[in-house]
């Protein structure tokens, strides 16, 4: 961990008008669970599926990819890192820090948002509230890992994010099974199933394979990432 | 002391005496530059792949849908259906190219250059708005017409699907022209072209999360109304509607939508709000 370069990234994503990029989608579910309420839809069925759709299946691969690919992405693309790279600070280090800021913007606009909708909508209630929470939580440092990486590696790193959330874990993971077990949605959605009592949620995957396979990812994900960043050569735009 | 220091030496430039071809030419140069650019073409290969191999994702139900009208004999699949069917790969086309038309641009801060020339800045906005909808017309009306010519040299023992297919081109104009004044709206706020993707895509997402859940829950609560009204949110269920009622085909399944001309309306607000929009950030973008 490096302090400054923390404070430097956390300016560059919360600066202006940057940061309604990660705080729309969030005030959008709050929005929505207002909503559900009013119109009087408070009951565990409605929270379930505005969870499972908005939370884990939009707002979580969304700002995971804005966060995740936005923490370096941008610099690498202007060439501005290499200020941060010509510094004595060793790159791993570099990669580290600034996956860990994508970390917590994960928590602060997702985790708490999903807590705070589905408490409005039904409470504590099943302990759908916590569940999901917690499966965002670990969702959230996961996609946060992928993305960081697909930032380092690859220029199109935000359309082979979208790809992979919207095609992989969309489309082939509603028509083939095996799909599901190596899609990150699927694993919160086995962690908030072990928390939540509610008859409403079943888990595809297994909680043995879900979790092994998240620290696999993310430890994976940031350490490849730091090695990457040690070769990074910086070349023209297209 | 005060005799003359510098002298300006004849080194032999001329003039350009030959025919000058003007704003029209100029727009319609910038068109075609533009629709290359969002296929990639006179870039680099990197920048090749993506485009092509999401027009090959599009071109795939088409080949399968002709397999299946030559081997089985079956009806060929729903024309009218077939960008809503699409939709996350005419999402992703969108959002990936959409920065590649307008990001640059902004980023080197080259607009005053073009408009140095003939073209004015309506028409610099306009042949890149043109070059999008031609790119997403190219898009989604190649797989439909492939299957049309397929589907008449078949010869299934059934009528053809004419008024379906016409539609459904009828449709593929609305879609196109309202996704790419939405892309280009949004792409446009930004000059990094990664954020730009990240904003087109968030709002792709966030329209078809919002309508399936708004829908859903509206519907199991009991307000019919209301619910047919917020499956529109999805622009690409909107451009269904709209096609429904305009051209009088089936709606994509299970989905009610509102009759009478309320859809359109709200298509048509909604272009002119993003149009609005784009021509506003380029005003900006030129004051500073």
């Amino acid at each position: 961990m490096n302090t400054v370069v923390a404070s430097i990234t956390y300016r560059a994503m919360l600066g202006r008008k940057r940061v309604w990029l990660l705080a729309l989608l969030p005030i959008a579910l709050i929005a929505f669970a207002l909503l559900f309420r009013f119109i009087g839809g408070g009951d565990e069925s409605v929270a379930v599926e505005l969870m499972k759709t908005f939370a884990i299946g939009t707002m979580l691969p969304l700002l995971g990819l804005i966060a995740g690919t936005g923490v370096i992405a941008p610099e690498i693309e202007d060439g501005t890192i290499i200020h941060l790279m010509s510094k004595p600070i060793s790159r791993p280090v570099i990669a580290f820090t600034k996956y860990v800021v994508a970390a917590s913007l994960m928590l602060g606009f997702s985790v708490i948002p999903t807590y705070v909708a589905a408490y409005i909508l039904i409470g504590t209630e099943s302990g759908i509230a916590a569940g999901f929470a917690l499966g965002a939580l670990f969702a959230g440092i996961a996609y946060a890992a992928v993305f960081f990486l697909l930032g380092v590696v690859s220029r199109h790193a935000v359309t082979i994010g979208v790809i992979y959330a919207l095609v992989w874990e969309g489309l082939i993971g509603g028509y083939v099974p095996g799909a599901r077990r190596f899609s990150i949605q699927q694993w919160a959605q086995s962690i908030a199933d072990q928390v939540t009592t509610s008859a409403f949620l079943k888990s595809e995957v297994a909680l043995s394979f879900a979790v092994p396979a998240m620290a696999i990812v993310v430890v994976g994900s940031v350490v490849w990432a730091g090695q990457r960043l040690r070769v990074l050569s910086l070349t023209g735009d297209e | 002391m005060s005799q003359p220091t510098g002298v300006i030496h004849d080194i032999g430039y001329r003039h350009y005496d030959g025919p000058r071809l003007g704003r029209g030419a100029g727009a319609v140069a910038l068109w075609v530059y533009s629709l290359r650019g969002t296929f990639g073409l006179g870039r680099t290969f990197k920048s090749k792949i993506m485009p092509f191999l999401l027009f090959g994702a599009m071109m795939l139900p088409t080949v399968v849908s002709i397999a299946i009208m030559a081997l089985l004999k079956q009806e060929p699949m729903s024309y009218t259906d077939y960008a809503v069917f699409m939709q996350p790969i005419i999402a992703i086309f969108l959002a990936a190219q959409s920065p590649v038309l307008v990001a640059p641009d902004l980023r080197h801060k080259v607009i005053p250059l073009y408009l140095s020339r003939p073209v004015t800045i309506v028409d610099y906005i306009g042949a890149k708005l043109a070059a999008m909808i031609a790119a997403l017309l190219i898009l989604l009306v190649v797989p439909l017409t492939v299957q049309f010519v397929g589907e008449m040299l078949i010869d299934l023992p059934m009528p053809l699907h004419t008024h379906e297919y016409l539609a459904a081109l009828g449709g593929s104009v609305l879609n196109a022209v309202l996704l790419a004044s939405i892309g280009l709206a949004l792409a446009s706020f930004t000059p990094r072209r990664g954020l730009g993707v990240a904003s087109v895509i968030a709002f792709y997402m966030f329209t078809l999360a919002a309508s399936a859940v708004l829908t859903g829950v509206l519907e199991s609560e009991g307000h019919r109304d209301a619910a047919s009204w917020s499956i529109l949110l999805n622009p690409f269920f909107l451009v269904n509607a709209v096609q429904a009622n305009l051209f009088g085909t089936q709606p994509t399944e299970g989905l009610p939508f509102p009759s009478g001309a309320g859809p359109a309306l709200i298509l048509l607000a909604v272009v002119a709000l993003a149009l609005t929009g784009l021509y506003a950030r380029y005003r900006k973008a030129l004051a500073a």
